[in-house]
């Protein structure tokens, strides 16, 4: 057999024997998910920074205002900027990336509603951002069905209304006091035994047209990429410290005094420590699944970007240990960048929810490549030209870091044929 | 078989071997007999291809370590001093890796990790995690993932170190049966009767250079013909000297005299000497020419110093 998979069989077969550390490694992303998913719940609430959302208000009418008015008003004015815009404006903002959506009313659609037609407010979201664009949505659906269940409720006393205010002159106050008086007990009987609504929502991804949205928000599914990161990164650690636990413990020396390259050896090594992290993402994704309810998306957009991902991890630590020279200070170092990593990536703190000069770093982070790319195959459902930078990035480095921590762990392993 | 010429390593400031000369006949054990740090270690690392030598060359079978590498490593079996093996795995995984490595594989790897698992007597224990074996057996098993790709030239460094008398001899007994049939060894060792018991040649190790080496009736001729006597007491180097006259000293000074003692009569001259002057004398041991008295010799020091 090839030296390089006797070597991956081999080590495959000890981990399997000896399974203690990587059970640890294993736990940690699973053990992370569940308790910040207990603490915050499914559907929990997560500090963000201000979701800026533009709107197009063709329309003007009162159902228009009831909508910006609503967004304006208590914790939605904490979370949402609101910037009224023209459509042109929108639309050309939202190109730019300048926003998290844009809202655009049509003409007309305060008459549909009140003569209870269907009206339509276009929903345009931004697909550089994972879930932000998803509150909006869900805010702008929870606003129409309120808006549409006031139509029905009030249908009559809008119509009065809507004639006295089209009539050119202003109520008098005994016409306003019969109005008041006739929707008063329609408050009270407002009971929920409404119709289905009218208004609709159409939704769209700017660059992204074809791609189907994500309808629920699964609260897990926004942790669990970060989590998988933090178990790729401990994991491929502690398989490839493998090569300086086998050198003090001599086995690797008895290799070398066989036939066999050093440059195979690497790649034993390397490829050995690809594929238990590959069977243990493989393990984390499908507890994600059945566990926390997770739809990860594309299982080929999935099983493109995590080998992309796993190649990376390896080729980061491989070129790590090319330079350690003890698990002392391996123990001292790579907990630190991991952790480092991690932060940067997005692992620990949504990437929403950092600073607008902690995203910046982020993006310089591999890190952030390998959750985001999840992010976006999972919650957003985009398509191979939304995850396509990722990819390249993933496997650009991982290509790189590999390559680099090969060549220096051959030369350190004596570099000969 | 082997030829290793004027080998020179050193590891920073510490020269580990200044000129390693030797050659190893096909089919014979040679043995490298020296004190730790002598460079017995470094030397069989050079030829095993796990070091380079800053100067000298091996040639193994005719071919060069350096150009020929992988060839050469093909034809050797290495048995390193500390125990190399997995723990997690069985005495037959390990042996199936290790055999798989020269690339033995299906039936043939299945038989040769059966036949050394009868030599070194783990046959009953072969399925057995190594980490539930004992030191002993480690060794054995240490010693059969040398031997199972039946390499012609065997590097035994310190295979027996650490575990008891027993098990010691036990190991000499298999290394004798698995060595034969034209394998040709290279054996270190600082146990002198392993050196004498097993090796066809002997060179004699310190501070990274040889001293000697030979058969070891060649050595032994060395160490002069006579017995080395040494007398030990409560005596000075003045009451003691004016009493040797003729006799070849070797060592003396306050409470301790080595000498070198022809025949019986010298013997019991020098001896009756040193009581008719009532010199103190607490212990006299006579020593027969041996390894052991080339090595205190050669080096002015016992080995196990």
């Amino acid at each position: 057999m090839n030296a390089i998979l006797l070597i991956v069989r081999n080590d495959m077969k000890r981990r399997l024997r000896s399974p203690v550390s990587i059970i640890c490694m294993f736990l940690i992303p699973l053990g992370l998910t569940l308790l910040v998913g207990l603490v915050f719940g499914r559907h929990g609430k997560v500090e963000l920074s201000h979701i800026k959302v533009l709107i197009a208000d063709d329309d003007r009418g009162f159902a228009a205002n009831f909508l910006k008015q609503g967004m304006k008003q208590g914790k939605l004015a904490e979370l949402i900027d609101l910037v009224e815009v023209d459509p042109a404006e929108g639309r050309s903002l939202m190109d730019r990336g300048k926003a998290s959506a844009l809202i655009e009313i049509p003409k007309g659609f305060t008459a549909n509603i009140l003569d209870r037609k269907p009206a339509e407010i276009a929903l345009v979201k931004n697909p550089q951002e994972s879930f932000l664009p998803l509150i909006v949505e869900e805010i702008t659906e929870t606003m129409a069905v309120m808006i549409d269940g006031a139509a029905q409720i009030f249908e009559e006393p809008i119509g009065e209304a809507r004639g006295m205010l089209t009539g050119g002159r202003w109520p008098e106050a005994a016409e306003l006091a019969g109005l008041l008086a006739e929707t008063k007990p329609r408050i009270a009987l407002v009971k929920g035994y409404l119709s289905d609504t009218l208004i609709s929502i159409g939704s769209e991804t700017v660059s992204a047209p074809g791609a189907e949205p994500e309808r629920t928000l699964n609260f897990f599914a926004l942790i669990m990429p970060g989590s998988i990161l933090i178990g790729l990164l401990f994991i491929s650690e502690i398989t490839m410290r493998d090569i300086l636990r086998e050198r003090e413990a001599g086995t690797l020396a008895r290799i070398l005094a066989g036939p066999v390259q050093s440059g195979r050896v690497v790649a034993g090594k390397m490829l050995s420590s690809f594929a238990i992290t590959l069977v243990a993402c493989a393990l984390l994704i499908a507890i994600g699944r059945l566990a926390f309810g997770i739809a990860w998306g594309s299982p080929l957009k999935l099983l493109a970007h995590v080998v992309g991902s796993i190649l990376l991890c390896v080729g980061l630590m491989a070129f790590f240990y090319g330079f350690i020279r003890s698990e002392r200070v391996a123990d001292a170092m790579l907990p630190v960048v991991i952790i480092v990593l991690c932060i940067f990536g997005g692992a620990m703190i949504p990437f929403e929810a950092m600073s607008p000069a902690m995203q910046r770093a982020a993006v310089f982070s591999p890190s952030f490549w390998v959750i985001d790319g999840l992010k976006r195959i999972s919650i957003e459902r985009t398509d191979w030209g939304g995850i396509a930078p990722h990819l390249a990035i993933v496997y650009g480095l991982g290509a790189l870091t590999s390559l680099a921590g090969a060549a220096k762990l051959r030369g350190k392993l004596g570099g000969r044929g | 078989m082997i030829e290793v010429r004027e080998l020179v390593k050193s590891f920073g400031d510490i020269r580990a071997l200044g000129g390693v000369d030797f050659t190893v006949r096909e089919g014979e054990i040679f043995g490298l007999l020296g004190p730790n740090g002598a460079g017995k270690t470094t030397t069989i690392s050079i030829i095993a291809g796990l070091l380079s030598a800053d100067s000298g060359s091996v040639r193994v079978s005719g071919m060069d370590i350096r150009r020929d590498g992988r060839r050469v490593r093909r034809m050797l079996g290495v048995v390193p001093q500390d125990i190399a093996l997995y723990e997690e795995l069985s005495g037959r995984e390990n042996l199936r890796f290790w055999g798989g490595l020269y690339g033995l594989s299906g039936k043939r790897l299945h038989d040769e990790a059966d036949r050394v698992l009868e030599l070194v007597g783990l046959t009953d224990r072969a399925d057995d995690a190594v980490r539930e074996y004992s030191g002993g057996m480690k060794r054995r098993l240490n010693l059969s993932a040398g031997l199972i790709h039946r390499p012609k030239v065997i590097l035994l460094d310190e295979p027996t170190l650490g575990i008891d008398p027993q098990a010691r001899l036990n190991i000499l007994d298999i290394i004798r049966d698995g060595v034969s049939g034209g394998m040709t060894a290279i054996y270190t060792t600082h146990y002198l009767e392993e050196a004498e018991k097993l090796c066809d040649r002997i060179a004699i190790v310190d501070h990274g250079k040889i001293l000697a080496q030979g058969t070891l009736k060649e050595l032994v001729k060395l160490a002069g013909e006579g017995n080395i006597v040494t007398v030990s007491g409560a005596f000075s180097r003045e009451q003691v000297n004016p009493l040797l006259k003729g006799v070849v000293v070797e060592h003396l000074e306050n409470g301790s005299l080595r000498m070198l003692i022809p025949g019986q009569a010298e013997l019991s001259g020098a001896l009756g000497r040193l009581f008719s002057a009532g010199i103190p004398i607490g212990e006299v041991s006579i020593q027969e020419p041996s390894l052991e008295g080339v090595f205190i010799k050669l080096t002015g020091r016992e080995l196990r110093d």
